[in-house]
């Protein structure tokens, strides 16, 4: 029987590790189209989140169908509970995707606005977050999803700088202010991606030391 | 657990030793024992009858001193009791005890054995003593008339002691047999398992994988042929293992060497083996990820979803695969089952091939053809238009006919410079691809300043200074009429791009190893975009806005290939909003030209001066 528990959860992994794959591309792809204002991009992202939505029901469904039938306890117990909570921050990363997706269906149709703050850099920042959680989550390693944790606070101030900035930029030409608040709320969105990719770090820390450091950092 | 051989045989030896000789002891002690007290008994019935013979006369209670006397006189010298009984049953005399206190003995077993005229035989506790005594009643007879009992005794200790003697000398020597068996038997098992020990040790090795050490042959003919058989089972062993070593090292240098990315799974998804170039491609390290789950070790969405459509369909199957990155990687994929001898499935094969530069090709061509019709097609169109504008009578009309005429004079002027640009970019291409490109040993500074006087006019327009820095001296070996074309081009971009008033910069620097000629302007910059398409043919960054400015789309392609034709590179740098860096690198030593020019217009070269 632990045998059969055991080859289940490889197969949860692998549903997991599948899944965490087609996020963190849909979210590259989504500032990639940004970037180049590709409306076709933003559209496979938003098509492509769908999926995500699918994933994440029979993700979910395979969890709950093996804390019924196996009542797993101790380590297993923790990979399936963080599963579960990582499966749900996944599926919210993948639906701001969408959203930033929709931003650049959005931005598309005004005049091209200069954009007041280093919009590419933090969308990179948050990339490196993500790919640091995920990796923390592939190869099990509570060392790296503690650095993860940490690169948060970048981010966060970043978003809080950009307000005054964007702020200001209206002021100084009030004709852009429709694309500028498009690319204020891409800024609250990737801020959100990076709080998601951190509470990604904290389950895996959880997973590993079985530790909860929510709220202590 | 399993008995060692020594525990195997020792036990057995000795308990067959100890059966033996504790059955033996046993029928021995009682045959002795048997032997002793029949002789003793005899012997006490010699001496009773001795005795007898002896008293007969004074067998009578009226000599009852002497008789008593004699007794233990008789007793002390034969070390035996004698005892002296009337038929009545009334002692006459004891050896060791005065008769009178002794009670009536006509009831022991002996005497009444005795009295009845048999001798008397009896083994039993004496009152008298308070000993074990044995007893040998002898009767008294005289002419038909029994007169009374001699009865002899001896203590049954003595005989005993004698019978415990004996006793404990077997079982010394029966242990010291024993003792002697099993050093025996240890030493046979031992003779008999040390080359067992060995063989064993030696089988461990061999499983060890070290087939080249060789066991000794010897001990008894069984085991010896056994070490023969192991020993020529291990070079067979040996033989086998090398050859499978061989063609293992064969099959992966085969799979290393491959251009194209080799990856395999097993039906879960694991990687069995993958190659270096798809390691290379995929961005892992082939040991790290051998073994673990393709979504473990490879985080491409793409990839995984191929290998699954791999694994479940039986046709072979071919996908694009993308990898996104800091460059997006195109890969065309081929994937088939694995199969086993008896077509069992093992797994996936999956084949990559990296197609990214075959795209970015196909992009340029497909832009270039795109682009160069229309660069061509807009003059032609419009001279076409205004010429049947004029023959439908517009030349009645002097005003707009002269009007119409300069337009189409400036659209042949255009179509003029494009095909002079493209005359200069097919000339430089092929002196360079056949490396009849003169070459000469020049000023810098003197190439720079014709280039600037040349651009002087149009600076003078936007009122734009034009500052140059060159070490003075500076030697280069160049075409000159070449690299003034190619900075005027540079410098022409950048004053069209600057605001007015501005400037622009024009530097050169010398290295051990090249010259870096530069031409900096703090104009709108280039978006990161366009860069690495920034010195395709007639590629534009800004449509709308480069056509007004005028220019034929070819000149940083005109520069870029000047560049190669030196055996050197263009490069860009560029900040949107805060202007860019255009810089022209030749390298400073000739000799090195010939060797580089051939491969550098083949090789697709560094970040900025892709393809055209």
């Amino acid at each position: 029987m632990p045998v059969y528990l055991q080859r289940q959860i490889d197969e949860l992994k692998k549903q997991i590790l599948a899944l965490s794959a087609v996020v963190e591309e849909n979210f590259h792809e989504a500032i990639h189209s940004l970037e180049e204002t590709d409306v076709d991009l933003a559209q496979a992202v938003i098509r492509q989140d769908g999926r995500v939505n699918e994933m994440e029901v029979d993700l979910e469904e395979e969890c709950l169908k093996i804390l019924a039938l196996h009542q797993p306890v101790a380590i297993d117990l923790r990979f399936i509970v963080s599963v579960l909570k990582i499966n749900n921050d996944l599926e919210r990363i993948s639906d701001i995707a969408a959203n930033i997706a929709q931003r650049t269906i959005g931005l598309a149709a005004f005049k091209p606005a200069h954009i007041p703050f280093a919009l590419f850099d933090m969308a990179a920042k948050v990339e490196i977050m993500l790919k640091k959680c995920l990796d923390a989550l592939v190869n099990m390693d509570s060392k790296l999803a503690r650095e993860v944790c940490h690169l948060d606070d970048e981010v966060d101030t970043m978003h809080k700088d950009n307000y005054d900035l964007v702020k200001n930029q209206i002021r100084q030409y009030p004709e852009q202010l429709d694309a500028l608040i498009e690319y204020l709320s891409v800024s609250r969105h990737l801020e959100r991606v990076a709080d998601l990719s951190t509470n990604i770090a904290e389950d895996v820390i959880y997973m590993i030391d079985g530790e909860i450091i929510r709220h202590t950092l | 657990m399993r008995l060692r051989f020594i525990w195997q045989i020792l036990p057995a030896f000795f308990f067959i030793i100890l059966l033996t000789l504790v059955l033996l002891t046993w029928l021995f002690s009682r045959a002795l024992s048997n032997f002793y007290l029949e002789e003793t008994s005899a012997d006490l019935e010699a001496r009773a009858r001795l005795v007898a013979t002896q008293i007969a006369d004074l067998f009578h209670s009226d000599h009852i001193e002497q008789l008593d006397a004699l007794s233990i006189r008789l007793g002390e010298d034969t070390a035996t009791r004698f005892t002296f009984i009337l038929p009545s049953g009334l002692v006459l005399a004891d050896s060791l005890e005065q008769p009178s206190r002794m009670e009536n003995h006509a009831r022991r077993p002996e005497v009444v054995t005795a009295l009845s005229g048999d001798i008397g035989h009896a083994m039993r506790y004496s009152n008298t003593v308070h000993k074990n005594m044995m007893y040998v009643a002898v009767p008294l007879m005289d002419q038909g008339t029994l007169l009374g009992v001699v009865r002899a005794a001896l203590p049954a200790t003595t005989i005993d002691r004698t019978l415990d003697r004996v006793y404990q000398q077997i079982i010394i020597s029966g242990i010291l047999v024993l003792l002697l068996s099993v050093f025996v038997g240890t030493l046979i098992s031992r003779r008999i398992s040390r080359p067992l020990e060995q063989m064993r040790y030696g089988a461990e090795q061999f499983a060890r994988g070290d087939l080249s050490r060789q066991l000794r042959v010897e001990g008894v003919e069984e085991i010896a042929s056994l070490a023969t058989a192991m020993n020529s089972m291990a070079a067979e062993l040996n033989e086998k293992l090398k050859t499978v070593v061989r063609q293992h090292n064969e099959q992966k240098a085969v799979l290393a060497s491959m251009v194209e990315g080799v990856l395999a799974v097993d039906t879960s998804e694991r990687i069995i083996r993958i190659n270096r170039a798809a390691a290379a491609l995929l961005g892992v390290s082939a040991e790290e990820v051998q073994g673990r789950s393709i979504q473990e070790a490879i985080r491409k969405a793409d990839l995984q979803r191929f290998v699954s459509r791999a694994l479940s369909t039986r046709d072979p199957v071919e996908g694009d695969i993308i990898l996104h990155g800091n460059e997006d990687l195109y890969l065309q994929a081929h994937g088939s089952l694995l199969r086993g001898e008896s077509g069992q499935e093992l797994g996936a094969l999956i084949v990559l091939n990296d197609v990214t530069r075959l795209r970015r090709l196909e992009n340029v061509r497909r832009d270039f053809v795109a682009n160069v019709s229309h660069e061509l097609k807009t003059p032609i169109t419009a001279i076409k238009g205004f010429v049947e504008t004029l023959q439908e009578g517009a030349i009645q009309d002097p005003g707009s006919a002269v009007q119409f005429l300069d337009i189409m004079m400036r659209q042949a002027d255009r179509l003029n410079e494009i095909i002079d640009d493209l005359l200069i970019l097919a000339r430089v291409e092929q002196d360079s691809d056949q490396g009849e490109l003169p070459l000469e040993n020049r000023q810098l500074n003197t190439v720079i300043e014709t280039a600037i006087q040349v651009c002087a006019n149009m600076a003078a327009e936007k009122q734009l200074t034009i500052e140059h820095y060159c070490p003075s001296g500076l030697k280069a070996y160049v075409n000159a009429p070449l690299l003034e074309q190619a900075l005027v081009n540079l410098l022409t971009n950048a004053i069209k791009y600057s605001p007015e008033q501005g400037k622009v910069l024009i530097e050169a620097i010398h290295s051990e190893k090249d010259m870096t000629i530069s031409v900096r302007d703090w104009g709108c910059g280039i978006d990161k975009v366009h860069l690495p398409r920034l010195f395709e043919r007639f590629y534009r960054a800004d449509k709308a806005r480069s056509r007004k400015l005028g220019g034929t789309g070819l000149g940083l392609a005109i520069v870029k290939h000047i560049a190669q034709a030196h055996g050197g590179q263009v490069t860009v740098t560029s900040t949107p909003g805060h202007g860019s860096i255009f810089s022209l690198r030749i390298p400073a030593d000739p000799e090195k030209i010939a060797e580089i020019v051939p491969g550098s217009m083949e090789q697709p070269s560094s970040l900025s001066t892709k393809e055209d």
